[in-house]
């Protein structure tokens, strides 16, 4: 298909309007930033200023990164799968790894767990930061993204320290993590996390008690119970429908188990209740990583012995390891077929049917104005649907 | 909705009068985290060029290029890593593997400039502004990619050992030696400190791969004594290893030993290569040592027929008579050699060239003759008194031991000297029941014996003298003179006599020991024994060192022109055959090893020097 | 979880289980009954979430293994069908009916693989590549570096040397007369 001819529109379903007519206008949405979203595209039908149909366009941030896995070592992926999902690259360190170490029959030392699930955490807060920005600035408030922003630059300064790295950390490599916590680190993680918690206070304050953004974002794109299975929905957007799910409570990785915390739910299942449901994990981030803090061992290694890195073969056999991530289900499915290099790795984003599928029937009958918060909402990563 | 959702967001407005969370950059500096991974450095003089941090690259930003002011010379490549940051990102992989830690990141990560070009730069040699930033990614404590500890080799307890002539070093299993293989990177650093060259990453990987087959046809393509290279080799190798430089270096010696003791020995016809066609031409070679038995071989390979002759009642020269059964045993040494013999070489033993069989008799039988008979004659003390009965010659010692001769050293032994002789003359006499005391002229850490037999004999009970100069052997007084001698020493210390130079030893006035021993064994070296070259044979001899040229040839003395490779037989003013020499009676390493490669040279040589000669 | 591999079995000839965790195994199913099976695990054994399908292209067999992985939340069991389709002629049922994400899947099948999913929405539009003329990308036998190659020049002026070989030319070139 080239660009420059009209989509087909398949009949099943969907709208098809008569663009002759003249009462509907073609537009394209993206694949600039539609929201704080990463580059993908909508092309919308509007009546007046109400989409009638919609169909999606990705491939802007393709950059075949399964096919670039099955020509590099096990140990070459490592640097490579964070770039996956950008604002949320830890994920993916962590699904490559412990579906690494599973195939390997490698155990990872407990230190090295405990490191893992607090920089998973941290990773949970500095995403949502960046969603919330996204979150007020699609419905127009550009103040909260300056706050958020801020407050994520803290928490990346946190990860600098930790990791050497603001964006992409490397940090979670097969076998463990690449360092222990620099002296005095806790203590300035625990004032970060202050300061974050104050801001979030404020950000409650003047977002959630807001009239513009509760007339705006109150029964926008709800998401009925019975899509959830239906659609594939998993994380904030599930389960603002009702639906308690939970990765880390539901498969126990990590040291998940050994922390106190109860999946948030919601049930109005609109795109207020996701945003207010979002803030609550946010606290429940900061909870979580001064539990991680308060829990963790102090002493012991943070790296099991793994083969050379050059020649590391994997036993043949095949895995996939799942995590909640900020969106959802992120999960790694690993294919050995006993060589130096991975025979298949697929990568599972949560987004793949959040901004596709979910998104083309939700945006339906809103008004255009709305569809930048409608898919902010939905807190979708197109990096990870195109890989 | 209520009045609060009107009110709240007026909020905003107290921040108004906060200070902003903004850097002003240029004017505040915002420095990179201690662990930033910024910009590359390098140590330079400790970086090996191994090129470890170019293979592990997932996006190929690294070459490794010469680098002024670094040559090529053991143990270093001259090589040094480059980095392109139009590919690099930043992952520090290359840190994390770097086996000599020299390589690191700074936390500086602004550079601006208007030409790409210069976004691509050898760090540590290139000088740069954070070069030597002491902040920036390091490999974190405790933290490695490669494994740092050598598998350990199991060997019999060392009280358990001094009581037999049992192996004291049991060799690896399948899971140890393959674990050991997989601290290889393959950079092949150590390939150019092996006297043979062979093929070292080249037979690791077979370990690693569990081809075993592959692996000896890799050791035989330099090597035809992997048995025994695989237990006493001298091992430089492992001194050039850059997993050496960061820990352990890789137990080479030890993997070759795993592959040739996996083999049996009916299998190699198998697996290794034979002549094609028979060449029709004889060579004879002197002396059945590993220098001599390697020439044998490749000569046989390329398609001639040789005959050693050997003085000794068996085969192997010092690799038999020098080295004690617990470093290599003789059912190993027969193995190599046999595999040898089954390709066709003739070895006459017991036939001593110069009394048995003249030189010229085997000049005028032969197309070649290729001499590697080693340096048999052992250094005397040199001091008073040398002439005692009861002092000993260290080979001749370790010789009688391997013919199972009585040794009757006594109870109470003195070694003089600090080689390998000296260390295998003292465990030989420990396992005689001596007590046995080594004396060395200097330290410990100067001592040319390998590390590990001056750490095992010390184990196994030997006490190390240091610093003692032999000054006289009398006769023990009394009814025990003749039996017992009395070793007359000098304590010394050390002196820096030259810059740059080592150390010698100064002996301190007065500080004069005297101690009575039943046996006192000379191991301060050995010579040659030429004394089967007559004058007639017109082979030209430097010092007692034949000389040679390109192709292992001895120059032959002026009596008319000398004969020119390349020019045909009948002119040259001899008609008999060309005279070739290699190992310890040329080279200055004075190890298996090296005379191994010369037998491997030399038959090369001789092959060249004959189809020259015919065509 | 053994009698699910037992019903299975019966109903549906297949076989392979293997207990990769305890909350996740893998099956083998024939490609004719990819749709029954994922249908009636759906409805009747509770593995109602899709969680992604892929393809594995394992050239060597001449097959594609089709991966569909479905996950129970009750049990918080993940099952992984395996389907082979031959390479030759690589079709299978559309499953977009059983949940509205998976056309979006068979469409990446078919741009990635050349898999087709007959009656499945889209499937021939093209998903994240545009333009594509060569074989498809996730195929074993497209070689990505040769395309690489081919497509985009290499910055000039790169030279590597490998350790040993430069050694050897510097320290001893002799052994190779």
């Amino acid at each position: 298909m080239k660009r420059d001819r009209m989509p087909y529109i398949p009949p099943a379903e969907r709208a098809t309007p008569d663009l002759d007519s003249g009462k509907y206008l073609l537009m394209w949405q993206g694949p600039q930033h539609p929201g704080i979203t990463g580059n993908m595209s909508l092309r919308l039908v509007i009546e007046g200023d109400t989409v009638v149909d919609c169909e999606t366009h990705v491939g802007y941030l393709h950059r075949g990164f399964e096919k670039l896995m099955e020509r590099r070592s096990w140990m070459q992926n490592f640097p490579l799968v964070c770039r996956i999902a950008v604002p949320e690259p830890d994920f993916n360190e962590y699904c490559y790894a412990a579906a690494l170490e599973e195939l390997s029959g490698i155990q990872i030392p407990e230190k090295a767990v405990w490191l893992r699930t607090f920089s998973l955490e941290l990773m949970r807060l500095a995403s949502y930061l960046m969603w919330i920005g996204g979150q007020a600035g699609s419905f127009g408030h550009g103040t909260i993204i300056q706050w958020s922003a801020t407050m994520r630059d803290y928490v990346l300064d946190l990860f600098e320290e930790l990791t050497g790295g603001r964006i992409y950390h490397m940090y979670i490599i097969p076998g463990g993590v690449r360092g222990d916590v620099p002296a005095g680190y806790f203590k300035h993680v625990l004032e970060v996390m202050d300061t974050v918690q104050k801001n979030l206070d404020d950000i409650e304050l003047v977002m959630y008690h807001n009239a513009v953004f509760k007339l705006r974002a109150e029964g926008l794109g709800y998401i009925p119970p019975d899509w959830i299975d239906r659609y594939g929905i998993t994380g904030p957007n599930a389960r603002a429908a009702g639906i308690k799910r939970d990765l880390r409570k539901d498969l126990g990785y990590l040291a998940y188990p050994q922390l106190e915390f109860q999946p948030v739910v919601g049930s109005k299942s609109d795109a207020f209740e996701r945003a207010r449901l979002r803030l609550q994990e946010m606290y429940q981030c900061i909870d979580l990583i001064r539990q991680c803090i308060d829990l963790m061992p102090k002493e012991g290694p943070f790296r099991a012995k793994t083969p050379n890195p050059l020649y590391w073969k994997v036993p043949a056999g095949e895995t996939y390891v799942a995590a909640e991530c900020t969106r959802g289900e992120y999960g790694f499915y690993v294919v050995s077929d006993g060589s130096e290099k991975p025979r298949r790795v697929a990568v599972r984003g949560p987004s793949y049917t959040h901004a596709v599928s979910v998104m083309e029937r939700l945006v339906r009958g809103v008004n255009i104005a709305d569809v930048a918060g409608l898919m902010v909402s939905l807190h979708t990563y197109p990096p990870e649907i195109e890989r | 909705m209520d009045i609060k959702d009107f009110i709240a967001p007026f909020a905003v407005w107290k921040r108004a009068f906060e200070k902003p969370f903004t850097v002003k950059k240029p004017i505040d500096e915002r420095p990179g985290a201690p662990r930033y991974r910024g910009f590359h450095i390098n140590d330079a003089q400790k970086c090996i060029g191994c090129g470890t941090c170019e293979a592990i690259c997932m996006n190929k930003a690294i070459d490794l290029v010469p680098a002024a002011g670094y040559a090529a010379k053991e143990g270093d490549s001259g090589l040094r890593p480059r980095v392109d940051y139009g590919r690099c990102c930043w992952c520090a992989l290359c840190v994390d593997v770097c086996p000599s830690g020299s390589l690191g990141m700074s936390n500086e990560y602004v550079w601006i400039d208007s030409d790409p070009e210069v976004f691509r730069y050898t760090p540590g040699v290139e000088a740069k502004p954070w070069d030597g930033s002491p902040l920036g990614y390091r490999r974190a404590e405790g933290y490695r990619l490669l494994e740092e500890q050598r598998v350990e080799m199991p060997e019999l307890d060392y009280k358990e050992a001094v009581q037999t002539f049992l192996e004291l070093v049991r060799g690896y299993s399948r899971q140890q030696a393959e674990k050991e293989a997989d601290r290889c990177v393959s950079c092949g650093v150590c390939i150019a400190s092996c006297p043979a060259h062979m093929d070292i990453p080249g037979y690791i990987n077979a370990v690693r791969e569990g081809d075993m087959q592959n692996g000896l046809r890799l050791l035989y393509e330099t090597n035809p004594f992997p048995e025994a290279c695989g237990r006493i080799c001298t091992h430089r190798c492992e001194e050039a290893c850059a997993i050496g430089t960061g820990g352990d270096p890789v137990a080479i010696r030890w993997l070759k030993r795993y592959i040739a003791d996996q083999v049996e020995l009916a299998d190699y016809g198998k697996v290794l290569p034979r002549a094609e066609a028979d060449s029709g031409k004889k060579i004879a070679v002197v002396g059945a040592g590993p220098g001599g038995l390697s020439a044998a071989y490749y000569l046989a390979l390329l398609g001639h027929s040789v005959t050693v002759f050997e003085k000794d009642s068996e085969a192997g020269g010092m690799l038999r008579y020098g080295i004690p059964e617990y470093r290599l045993p003789y059912p190993a040494l027969d193995k190599d050699i046999g595999y040898i013999e089954s390709l066709g070489v003739k070895i006459e033993r017991g036939t001593a060239v110069g009394s048995a069989v003249a030189l010229a008799e085997l000049r005028s039988r032969f197309d070649a003759v290729y001499l590697s008979t080693g340096l048999p004659a052992a250094y005397s003390l040199e001091v008073p008194g040398d002439k005692h009965p009861r002092v000993l010659d260290g080979v001749a010692v370790l010789a009688a031991a391997t013919r199972g001769e009585p040794l009757g050293l006594g109870k109470r032994v003195a070694v003089v000297g600090g080689g390998n002789v000296a260390m295998d003359a003292a465990r030989t006499a420990l396992r005689n029941g001596a007590a046995v005391d080594i004396l060395y002229r200097r330290r410990k850490e100067d001592m040319p014996a390998d590390p590990d037999e001056i750490r095992e004999a010390i184990a196994e009970g030997a006490s190390l003298v240091e610093k003692a100069i032999p000054l006289e052997v009398r006769d023990a007084a009394g009814a025990i003179a003749g039996k017992q001698a009395l070793f007359v020493w000098n304590e010394a210390r050390m002196v820096q006599k030259e810059d740059g130079k080592r150390p010698v030893p100064e002996a301190i006035p007065g500080a004069v020991h005297e101690d009575p021993y039943d046996s006192i064994i000379a191991a301060i070296g050995q010579g040659p024994d030429l004394s089967f070259i007559g004058e007639a044979d017109r082979l030209e001899l430097r010092r007692f060192k034949p000389v040679v040229d390109g192709f292992g040839r001895i120059a032959e003395a002026a009596a008319g022109a000398a004969a020119e490779p390349g020019a045909p037989a009948s002119a040259s003013p001899s008609k008999a055959a060309a005279v070739f020499a290699g190992g310890d009676l040329v080279n200055d390493r004075k190890d298996a090893i090296s005379a191994i490669a010369d037998g491997h040279h030399a038959a090369q040589g001789i092959d060249r020097w004959l189809d020259r000669k015919g065509s | 979880m053994n009698e699910l591999a037992e019903r299975l079995a019966r109903r549906y000839d297949a076989e392979g289980w293997h207990e990769q965790r305890k909350d996740l195994a893998s099956i083998s199913i024939p490609a004719l009954r990819v749709r029954d099976v994922l249908a009636w695990l759906r409805d009747e054994e509770g593995y109602k979430h899709l969680s992604f399908i892929t393809a594995i292209d394992n050239i060597e067999r001449g097959v594609f293994t089709l991966t569909y992985t479905v996950r129970n939340h009750d049990t918080k069991h993940s099952l992984m069908v395996h389907a082979d389709i031959i390479r030759e002629n690589p079709v299978v049922d559309s499953v977009h009916l059983l949940w509205e994400q998976a056309w979006t899947y068979q469409r990446e099948l078919k741009e990635w693989f050349g898999i087709d999913c007959p009656g499945s929405p889209r499937k021939d539009e093209e998903f994240v590549l545009e333009g594509w003329d060569q074989l498809p990308m996730m195929r074993r036998d497209f070689d990505s570096l040769a395309y690489s190659n081919a497509t985009y020049a290499e910055r000039p002026g790169r030279v590597t040397h490998d350790p040993a070989a430069y050694m050897k030319a510097q320290l001893y070139p002799e052994a190779d007369q």
